[in-house]
């Protein structure tokens, strides 16, 4: 691209630190495995509610005691809080950032979560009505969708900004980008951002499969086979996804603070937009994601042919996939960007989806694979995508990746990492 | 004070709220054990489940400072002799 365009771009924001607690592992060994070996960690699970018969849904829990989290407030706390803590130790760990190398009124916390507390509060709700347990004392600070963001704010001493981003499936990719317009803007030099969701609890998964997006799955001895196949992004067959749990944090950094501390640059993350489609509560808008697209492009300085991988939304819904094979098309030209979606794999992780795919897009990188779009034995042929299907393919010489975000409610959210250029 | 309270609450403070063991001590009062009181109040349901019973509230405010952990087994102790012979109830 022309030096020209250059001057729309935005700088280029550090990223010093990552962590993760996901279906596919809460370390980057376990979580690269499966990533590139396409590894479903999707299962059967059975929706216990007496007196309601429901089928069994898929979902992809991930392996975490939340019981041995210590909250830095001491209350109980919700499994997705436990999770975010988690992820965001690993990540301040892996950057270096410890209380006497940062201005704790130039550190915010930036978090994304759809429901945040819901499963505490429909586990308490239960005792109440069907066991006349009282409420606890505790019920709305473990429950208020800030609830992360506020123990992450007492775990690192943040005195710069402390804010909860929800908008359903968009929530983490909006989180990391509204920190990165922060710390480009001056208002803070550090931030750790991402988000967090556990939302497995039977009254939240009905609530899911009764909008029928959750795949089926097949009775009896097929039910287990059926559950790690269920989500089929992009795939002729594809019937709805799985619900997932995860938390994914990063630190981020201005180049400037970056560079003072003597801190290693994981990877830049170059660009950021986020729209609305303003059509529809769920029907999403091609138009309007494929202005998300182009905007994250611009913010990054960046032409559609840099981008080397896509870690598409891609739920695996029938007009969820359609759009977005549309929107991709129109903006990378038909088959023009390698795409896959790892939802078939994580699940489809909510407010934490967006934190977890970037994370994923941004171990592509590091590695120079793309991860495969599992389950997908034939592509829809309506789609003019590159789809990376079956196996990892390499990609020698990657230097830009994409991730897309598009909620419930219309909100598009599109973040761009970069290698990082010093 | 029954042992076996007592252990209970110890139990509670130590694998629920992360208390150092070491404090956990009878002679401990409630406003020592590093939590706050909203904590506390939560500690008290807590163990108070634990046995499924009540503690009169005019029995015990646990904002309240200077409540021993003795103090508290002997509530609970109350408590669970009340729960187990009905006729004392209000007793």
């Amino acid at each position: 691209m022309s030096s020209t365009a250059r001057p729309l771009a935005g700088a280029p924001v550090a990223v010093t630190g990552a962590g993760v607690v996901s279906p596919l592992g809460n370390d980057f060994a376990a979580f690269d495995d499966a990533l590139f070996a396409g590894r479903s960690a999707v299962r059967a699970r059975a929706l216990e509610i007496p007196g309601v018969e429901l089928p069994p849904v898929p979902v992809a829990a991930a392996e975490f005691d939340a019981a041995a989290v210590v909250a830095p407030s001491r209350v109980p706390l919700d499994r997705c809080t436990a999770m975010a803590l988690v992820a965001a130790d690993h990540a301040a760990r892996e950057a270096g950032l410890v209380a006497d190398r940062f201005d704790a009124e130039r550190l915010g916390i930036f978090w994304g979560s759809g429901m945040a507390g819901a499963s505490t509060f429909e586990t308490t709700c239960r005792s109440l009505y069907a066991e006349q347990r009282r409420m606890r004392p505790t019920s709305v600070v473990t429950t208020m969708p800030n609830a992360p963001v506020a123990e992450l704010a007492l775990r690192f001493g943040a005195r710069g900004a402390a804010l909860a981003f929800a908008c359903a499936c968009a929530s983490s990719a909006v989180a990391i980008g509204e920190a990165m317009r922060a710390i480009r803007a001056g208002r803070i030099d550090v931030a750790i951002a991402g988000g967090s969701e556990s939302l497995l609890t039977p009254g939240v998964l009905a609530s899911w499969q009764a909008m029928r997006v959750l795949t089926p799955l097949a009775a009896g001895a097929d039910r287990e086979a059926s559950a790690q196949r269920a989500c089929r992004p992009f795939a002729a067959d594809r019937a709805g996804f799985a619900l997932g749990e995860a938390a994914a944090a990063f630190v981020l950094e201005s180049t400037e603070h970056a560079r003072a501390r003597g801190a290693v640059v994981r990877f830049d993350l170059a660009g950021y937009a986020t729209n609305c489609d303003g059509v529809h509560i769920t029907n999403p808008d091609p138009a309007g994601q494929a202005r998300a697209m182009r905007a994250a492009l611009a913010d990054a300085g960046l032409s559609a042919e840099a981008i080397g991988y896509l870690n598409a939304h891609g739920t695996a819904t029938t007009a969820g996939d359609a759009a977005e094979a549309e929107s991709i098309a129109s903006v990378f030209g038909a088959g023009g960007v390698p795409v896959s979606s790892t939802k078939a794999i994580h699940g489809h992780l909510l407010g934490a989806g967006g934190a977890v795919e970037l994370l994923a897009a941004a171990r592509a990188l590091a590695a120079g694979r793309l991860p495969p779009n599992a389950n997908v034995e034939c592509a829809d042929p309506a789609f003019a995508l590159d789809l990376v299907t079956r196996c990892a393919r390499e990609s020698a010489g990657l230097d830009a990746v994409l991730s897309n975000s598009f909620a419930f409610g219309g909100t598009n959210a599109v973040l761009i990492a970069t290698r990082p250029r010093r | 004070m029954t042992p076996s309270t007592f252990d209970a609450i110890f139990a509670v403070l130590v694998e629920q709220f992360k208390v150092d063991a070491a404090a956990v001590q009878p002679q401990v009062a409630l406003d020592q054990l590093g939590l706050d009181s909203l904590a506390l109040m939560e500690f008290v349901f807590a163990v108070e489940d634990r046995f499924d019973v009540r503690i009169p509230e005019d029995r015990l405010d646990p904002r309240q400072a200077g409540v021993t952990l003795e103090q508290l087994a002997l509530l609970l102790d109350e408590a669970i002799a009340r729960k187990a012979s009905p006729d004392v109830v209000n007793g």
